[in-house]
């Protein structure tokens, strides 16, 4: 079960002049967004091969036609433990700097057009010390928090077990 | 990458062949060979290399090539004879040729070695000199030569003389269509004269000339500059400014000349830039000549180099006198036959190339043409993406395989058989796919000649190279790590294998040693060998250094070949005095753990005063390897059996346990870590070790690695795990499983390295035996 996003699917409605377009999806009863620029393919959940003494929000690698990616768990990475992954959890495939990597979700929601002036910058909350938030967007009902996916890679929620490195 | 560029790039990839052919060549000359076709074939591959150098003005390169090109013509055209000519020179000049280009390639400017120019400047001054003399002194150097080689200033002037004709009229051109340099006024007369005869080269490029990145000065270069008497551009088929594209050639050129070459000479030589319909060579009479000059050679006497107005003036001051006497037979042209139909006009002889090349039989020369259009060069990207998608189809189809058998028997038997086709079909075409990566490890080979030149020449030895297998075909990826190796390997045999000539001498050697470089398949490896006839190991020596570092006991006995092997302990080396060529002791350790670190072995053979014999063996891929299954565990690994040694039960072996854990097994004979690789790679699941691999260090010891259940044993797809996430501690890379999922490919050492970043335990100690 996989949903290749390709320019097509957007094309029908003209996104206004200075609007990012987000792909939202949802961690628990959180939603947060992406820029779908980003997104290369969301595919559900398949099994990953455990790294050694990874970090704890790398859940792994898997294969995605022939090439092999990691799997970060964005639970984990926001400090809301391991997600239990069932075949109804989705891995959103995205494009993060030359890298590309996987982002374990609990569901995908939408895709939203906010203009660049309704995102507001990330306040200084105290449990975002890693800067994993970009920024804010109000929706009719709920926030969308924009991640930093580089960030979220990066460093995750703790890394307090980090890759050992050896000489 | 815009067009330019993408030439150059071009250039810079077929340098890199044509530098290997010329070595070659000049190679197997020098080793005696008396085939033309190696001459010409080195003169063709210093011919191109200057021209495409001109094409993107490197003008070092284009300098240097044109006095060696000019110092091969002399070999080629039979003025001096194969067996006096200094091949050894050549050799170097073309080792600076390299170097040139490599800088070219860099957008560097490399000096230009001025003793190795002087030297070929001898070779060309030398031969000139033999045959001309019987007949008038030769005419006086082309240039003043009071800064720079002769033949440099001489092309120099050519090229002024070429750039001052097309700068001067070329605004006044278009407007008077048919007013070209054809008919400008002839020019005083002077008394010297060359011996030979008045060839007129009408050259009529087809537009795309420039897009074939051929110059006309460099297509006229190619022409004995101080024999060139005039050159003419006619400029009337330029098209209006409307319609002119600039990338077309539209110049016409009339070269006139005065020279001892025939006509079938000349052809030849243009034959390396342009088609035969290009050009036209005639021969002149005497009598012809004259007129033909004075209307063709038109160059503006303040713009006309002093010599060439004076060779110019001298036809004319022959002129008279010659008018009607009969031709004589020293201008006779060469091309007889075509001369015929034309004797009735007063002995013009015209032959079109075009003709006289269909008559000519057909040379080697067109056949290695031939040879090479069969072949397609190919971005290695692309097959590089056609091995991914074969790996793709492998993985799929043993996906394939494992859902087949699941089901019901009627119509299992009726599938397999199509899956069993698929399978055969697949492996033939990863097989096929692989040999298109495969390459002849000579483009490795051909870099040591250079290194042992250089080499012997610092070290004052004399050795000869000899190669062998040079065309044994092995996968790029390992193409690109056996240089390293390789040149490790003969740097060692140079500075302590081969003795000087003087010591050879005296052990009653011949002066000369020898290091064969042999490539071949065997076992579904590549093994290389080094061989040198030097003097081997000293033994003693190396013995006392791995006894002063502590690498063994005092007191140890080691078997000779045991202590041959400590060659490649870390931190000997027997060199009395540290060099730059060996001798740092970072040579054969090195060697060995990068060859290991590819899953190759390296071994060495010595006998005292004989010689000494290094044996790489390498698999022929590093994008598949033959690996072992293994489950700790939920999870599987691969591990590469080139790293086993055996396997046996657990339950059989005796283990002793250690403090904080740590414990060790006793195998033949020797204590021998044991790591539980579950806890080490931290694998989830209950885990019930039952097996005992027993596996090999790169630092030459071994380690018993405990796993539950060895799984299987099959060729596995290399995949990158750096490209998308970054270096995994205990795996080199990883591979995708038939069901589809990942397995890491361990690395022994990187494992250990993981183990020990853990626990605290001492190094492995170095084991000696191979």
């Amino acid at each position: 079960m996989s949903l290749q996003l390709s320019e097509k699917h957007f094309t029908s409605a003209q996104p206004e002049s200075a609007a990012r377009r987000i792909v939202t999806f949802r961690v628990g009863d959180r939603t947060f967004g992406i820029d779908v620029g980003m997104v290369r393919e969301i595919k559900g959940w398949q099994a990953t091969t455990p790294l050694p003494h990874a970090a704890p929000h790398v859940r792994g690698v898997l294969n995605l036609r022939g090439v092999i990616l990691a799997v970060y768990d964005l639970r984990t990475a926001i400090g809301l433990g391991s997600t239990e992954a069932t075949a109804t959890h989705v891995i959103v495939v995205v494009d993060v700097e030359d890298k590309t990597a996987g982002l374990l979700v609990d569901s995908v929601s939408d895709i939203v057009d906010v203009p660049v002036s309704a995102v507001r910058p990330a306040p200084d909350l105290e449990r975002d010390e890693h800067g994993l938030i970009e920024g804010l967007v109000l929706l009719d009902t709920e926030i969308v928090a924009l991640l930093d996916l580089a960030a979220v890679i990066r460093d995750g929620g703790d890394n307090q077990d980090k890759q050992l490195r050896v000489a | 990458m815009d067009p330019l560029a993408e030439l150059k790039q071009t250039f810079f990839q077929e340098c890199e062949e044509l530098l290997g052919a010329l070595e070659q060549k000049l190679q197997a000359l020098d080793e005696g060979s008396t085939d033309s076709e190696d001459v010409n074939a080195a003169f063709r591959a210093i011919h191109s290399i200057k021209g495409g150098a001109g094409a993107f003005g490197c003008t070092e390169l284009v300098g240097f090539a044109h006095v060696f090109e000019a110092a091969l013509d002399h070999l080629r055209s039979g003025r001096v004879a194969l067996a006096d000519a200094p091949f050894t020179l050549f050799l170097r000049c073309s080792d600076a040729v390299a170097d040139l280009v490599a800088a070219a390639r860099n957008d560097e400017v490399a000096p230009v070695r001025p003793d190795l120019l002087a030297a070929l400047e001898q070779v060309g001054q030398a031969k000139a000199a033999v045959p001309a003399a019987p007949a008038a002194p030769p005419a006086a150097p082309a240039a003043p030569a009071s800064d720079g080689p002769p033949g440099i200033a001489a092309l120099g002037n050519l090229l002024a003389m070429v750039d001052a004709k097309m700068g001067a009229p070329a605004a006044a051109a278009p407007a008077a269509a048919n007013d070209g340099w054809d008919d400008d006024e002839p020019v005083a007369a002077a008394p010297v004269r060359r011996p030979g005869h008045d060839v007129r080269i009408k050259i009529t490029p087809e537009a795309d000339l420039f897009r074939r990145v051929i110059e006309p000065r460099v297509a006229i270069g190619i022409l004995p500059a101080d024999e060139i008497v005039s050159v003419a551009c006619d400029l009337s088929h330029v098209p209006p400014l409307e319609t002119l594209d600039v990338t077309d050639c539209h110049m016409r050129f009339t070269v006139m000349m005065r020279t001892e070459l025939s006509a079938d000479e000349i052809v030849s030589k243009f034959d390396f830039t342009l088609a035969n319909e290009e050009f036209e060579v005639e021969v002149l009479a005497e009598a012809e000549a004259g007129p033909e000059l004075v209307a063709e050679a038109a160059p503006a006497a303040s713009e006309v180099p002093q010599n060439v107005a004076a060779d110019l003036s001298a036809i004319l001051a022959r002129l008279g006198p010659a008018a009607d006497a009969a031709p004589q037979p020293d201008i006779q042209p060469a091309a007889a036959p075509a001369a015929a139909p034309v004797a009735a006009a007063p002995a013009i002889a015209t032959a079109p190339a075009a003709a006289r090349a269909a008559a000519r039989p057909v040379s080697n020369e067109a056949a290695a043409r031939q040879r090479q259009a069969v072949s397609v060069r190919v971005d290695l990207d692309r097959i590089d993406r056609l091995m991914n998608l074969v790996g793709e189809i492998v993985i799929t189809q043993s996906m394939l395989v494992e859902c087949v058998r699941s089901l019901p028997y009627d119509v299992y038997a009726k599938t397999a058989e199509g899956i069993l086709t698929l399978s055969r079909q697949t492996r033939e075409l990863q097989d096929h796919v692989m040999a298109v990566r495969a390459q002849p490890v000579k483009a490795v080979f051909q870099r040591m000649p250079r290194l042992v030149r250089e080499l012997a020449q610092t070290l004052g030895k004399e050795v000869k190279l000899v190669l062998e297998g040079e065309n044994t075909e092995v996968d790029k990826t390992i193409i690109e790590e056996l240089a390293d190796p390789l040149t490790h390997m003969i740097r060692n045999s140079m500075d302590h294998g081969v003795e000087t000539p003087e010591e050879r001498i005296a052990a009653g050697k011949n002066p000369e040693g020898t290091i064969k470089l042999i490539a071949e398949h065997r076992a579904g490896r590549i093994v290389i060998s080094v061989t040198d006839d030097g003097r081997g190991i000293g033994r003693d020596r190396l013995l006392a250094k791995a006894k002063s570092r502590g690498l063994v006991g005092a007191d140890e006995k080691l078997a000779p070949e045991e202590i041959d092997q400590l060659i490649f302990a870390a931190g000997l080396s027997t060199a009395d005095a540290v060099s730059d060529i060996s001798g740092r002791g970072v040579g054969m350790d090195v060697v060995r753990r990068n060859v290991e670190s590819l899953g190759g072995r390296i071994s060495v053979d010595s006998e005292p005063g004989r010689g000494c014999k290094f044996t790489l063996a390498l698999p022929l891929t590093l994008a598949v390897l033959e690996g072992m299954v293994i489950r700790c565990g939920d999870d599987r690994y691969v591990i590469p059996i080139a790293s086993v040694i055996e396997t046996q039960h657990l339950a059989n072996t005796p283990i002793e346990h250690l403090t904080f854990g740590q414990e060790v097994l006793r195998w033949r004979g020797e204590i021998t870590p044991l790591h539980r690789l579950g806890a080490v790679m931290g694998s989830a699941g209950t885990r019930d070790e039952n097996i005992i691999i027993i596996a090999e260090t790169e630092r030459g010891g071994n380690v018993g690695i405990a796993v539950d259940e060895i799984v299987g044993q099959q060729q596995v797809v290399v995949k990158s795990l750096e490209s998308n996430y970054g270096t995994v501690n205990g795996a080199s890379a990883a591979t995708i499983l038939g069901d589809g999922l990942v397995a890491l490919i361990l690395d022994v050492d990187s494992m250990l390295r993981l183990a020990a970043s853990g626990v605290r335990q001492p190094v492995p100690e170095l084991k000696l035996a191979g």
